[in-house]
């Protein structure tokens, strides 16, 4: 007895699509111009369960400078969400005789409304730069807790590979409606972030 | 040269208050520069430590190398106490 017979169509063109494809609509698109912080206040809402955010090139105004989210309620006029939050990364430096995979307990949260880090030490050198992605799950619940999930990679201020992964929850049962994101000091000089919703 | 928020694609001056609040932030932010950069060494040192404790175990004993090692680590802080100390530590080599 077989499962599947002789020529047995299992997809046809398009069944995936309209059985179990998904799609990465694209929302909107910001280009920092030595800009203190992006922000965006639209196009989050209950439209989409994920929503996707892409770094791309992230360079910083000032050496070593940390890269932050936060999130809001109110349509951004406070970023203030209590998070809970775990960090923990790799590195190596580029003489590859520096290099470790380590939980960073100074950078993760526990019920703080403070900014979350999602990139530590960028460096602000012509050819540094971060990109990666950050995911915000089911923004528009006012029944669950809103989880995020983040990997980025990085070029650090002192010459290391950085892969950050960073995941918690902001603990509010609100409507996510806006998110920022900044450096710890100096502007964000220069790089796109994409922001995404996936159906 | 005036800061500005970029809100979905608009770029918006910031106001006097937030300029002085970032100003704060940004005299704070430097004013931690040692904080910042010698905690750097001491998570590095820990991690380091931590990768070597299980030769330490007490049905094991540590070699002399590894026990200049980690006694190197432990005392990798000592008579730094400036940032560029911070960034140009020797660290010892794993034996």
């Amino acid at each position: 007895m077989g499962l599947i017979s002789n020529g047995t169509t299992i997809f046809d063109n398009g069944s995936m699509a309209s059985g179990f494809g998904g799609s990465l609509n694209f929302i909107s698109k910001q280009t920092a111009s030595s800009s203190a912080s992006i922000s965006f206040t639209s196009g989050i809402d209950s439209t989409y369960k994920e929503y996707l955010f892409y770094f791309v090139n992230i360079h910083p105004a000032t050496d070593s400078a940390d890269f932050f989210f936060n999130l809001s309620t109110d349509s951004g006029s406070t970023y203030n969400v209590t998070k809970t939050s775990t960090f923990f990364g790799a590195y190596n430096d580029e003489s590859g005789t520096s290099n470790t995979l380590g939980y960073f307990s100074a950078e993760d949260l526990a019920q703080s409304t403070s900014d979350q880090k999602l990139f530590n030490d960028l460096g602000n050198g012509n050819d540094e730069t971060l990109s990666g992605s950050l995911h915000l799950f089911n923004p528009s619940s006012t029944t669950f807790v809103k989880h995020f999930i983040s990997n980025i990679h990085g070029y650090n201020g002192g010459n290391f590979a950085i892969n950050s992964f960073i995941a918690g929850y902001g603990n509010t049962t609100s409507s996510i409606d806006a998110v920022k994101f900044v450096m710890s000091s100096g502007n964000i000089d220069s790089g796109d972030i994409l922001l995404y919703g996936i159906a | 040269m005036a800061r500005h928020h970029l809100i979905n694609g608009v770029q918006v001056p910031f106001t006097a208050a937030e300029e002085a609040a970032r100003d704060a932030e940004e005299l704070a932010w430097t004013n931690g520069a040692f904080d910042r950069a010698i905690a750097d060494v001491r998570a590095k040192r820990d991690r380091l430590i931590a990768q070597t404790d299980y030769l330490a175990l007490s049905d094991n004993t540590l070699t002399d190398a590894m026990t200049t090692y980690r006694q190197a680590l432990r005392d990798i802080t000592n008579g730094v106490t400036t940032v560029e100390q911070c960034n140009s530590i020797t660290w010892p080599t794993k034996p």
